[in-house]
């Protein structure tokens, strides 16, 4: 296999299972809006008329991210607006864990207040990281392999066929 | 800009004449048509959750209480006595489940209460209290909010006690606090501040709890929870976003 197809084969892993961590958690999120406000406002970042804002918004954001990669379009920016919302998760969790709260950071489902010696902050980070790295490979090589973005691309044309 | 800029050009338009050469036209720089029917999708995306954002925010006016409070033992009833709906509200003033059934029905509560279209018991029950460091807040909280009754700040106080609920597993308020939430929302009688610190409905309040953690017509899945709602003596289900629509429609 030349090179170009074996990075091709490896973006689009990277784009399925990206897009398979945000249809799975926005669903989870999306089920039970109670569980994602109490697990948003678990952070003790943002006001509470702003955390029932967010925790409308995102699982229903998160859901478009997972579809968006799945069907591969616009996969470079769905990618970048990926990872805008996984540096802020991660930022989260940081804070969270700084100041000594202890949370669950209800990333899949769950959330809330746990027992402080029940905290995975080190993992969850890591995790985070994980998949910021998916996404940034799409970002810095978004062509892949059964995406939508390739059947909107204008092909590359032979001279004589423009004008 | 300037030279190095120009020469990236110049490199690139040598680069296209070999390709012309070769016979082929290479794409022209800047989005093409595709790309740019996907940045408009994820900006779409983008701007409709703004858009939910924005009207979540604004849906929520909010009611300002003008209905009767009045205590009975560790029991809180809002609104007219003759309403022709009564709900039942058993709350733990730590518990974040009841903070969001707080936020997310109080304007609607409010707005029925005033109304006069329901009147709600609002049941002081502490079952977290081993869940603070010092144990209690939330048998303080209740036996404080049972003191702003008499003190004319019950629906506020409610209120602010939501809003500031301190998290599972922290210190807590300290009575002192509880005492200066109050002070803040006008409690003026003397015995105010004894009230809270004193803590004296304590006992009934722990009483309470137990008669409604025996009590198996208040059970989910055979235990006791806070928040439970009965409506007119039935057990409704939180998951129902409608259930105050239908209980005032008398479904």
């Amino acid at each position: 296999m030349e090179r170009g197809r074996i990075l091709d084969v490896i973006g689009t892993l990277a784009r399925l299972g990206l897009a398979a961590v945000w249809l799975v958690s926005g669903t989870i999120k999306a089920v039970d809006p109670d569980q994602t406000y109490i697990a948003v406002r678990a952070y003790d970042v943002l006001p509470t008329g702003v955390v029932s804002v967010v925790a409308t918004v995102l699982p229903f954001l998160e859901l478009a991210l997972g579809v968006l990669l799945l069907i591969g379009l616009g996969t470079r920016a769905a990618a970048a607006l990926a990872a805008v919302v996984l540096v802020v998760f991660i930022a989260g969790v940081v804070q969270a864990w700084a100041r000594g709260l202890s949370i669950d950071c209800g990333c899949f489902g769950g959330g809330g207040q746990v027992a402080p010696d029940a905290t995975a902050y080190g993992t969850e980070v890591l995790r985070d990281v994980g998949f910021l790295l998916l996404a940034g490979w799409l970002i810095v090589r978004p062509h892949t392999l059964f995406a939508l973005d390739g059947r909107l691309e204008s092909r590359p044309v032979r001279s004589g066929e423009r004008n | 800009m300037g030279g190095a800029s120009r020469s990236e050009k110049n490199r690139k338009q040598a680069a296209n004449h070999r390709l012309a050469a070769a016979g082929i036209t290479p794409k022209q720089s800047g989005p093409s048509g595709g790309t740019r029917i996907a940045l408009i999708v994820v900006a779409a995306v983008v701007v409709v959750a703004g858009v939910i954002g924005y009207f979540v925010i604004h849906n929520r006016q909010s009611t300002t209480p003008n209905y009767a409070v009045a205590a009975s033992g560790t029991v809180v009833t809002a609104g007219k006595a003759d309403a022709p709906v009564t709900v039942d509200v058993y709350e733990d003033y730590l518990c974040p489940v009841c903070e969001r059934f707080e936020s997310r029905y109080s304007d609607d509560v409010t707005t029925a209460l005033n109304d006069g279209k329901i009147k709600v018991n609002y049941h002081s029950t502490a079952i977290l209290d081993p869940l603070t460091t010092p144990a209690g807040y939330s048998t303080l909280a209740a036996n404080a909010a049972l003191c702003a009754v008499p003190a004319g700040i019950w629906p506020a106080y409610h209120k602010a006690l939501y809003a500031d609920q301190p998290a599972e597993k922290s210190a807590g308020l300290t009575a002192a606090q509880l005492v200066q939430k109050g002070v803040d929302l006008g409690a003026k009688n003397a015995d105010w501040s004894t009230c809270v610190t004193g803590n004296s409905n304590a006992a009934a309040i722990t009483e309470a709890t137990k008669a409604a953690i025996g009590n198996t017509a208040l059970q989910t899945n055979g235990r006791f929870g806070t928040p439970t709602i009965l409506v007119n003596d039935a057990k409704i289900d939180l998951n129902d976003s409608k259930w105050l629509e239908n209980a005032i429609a008398g479904k």
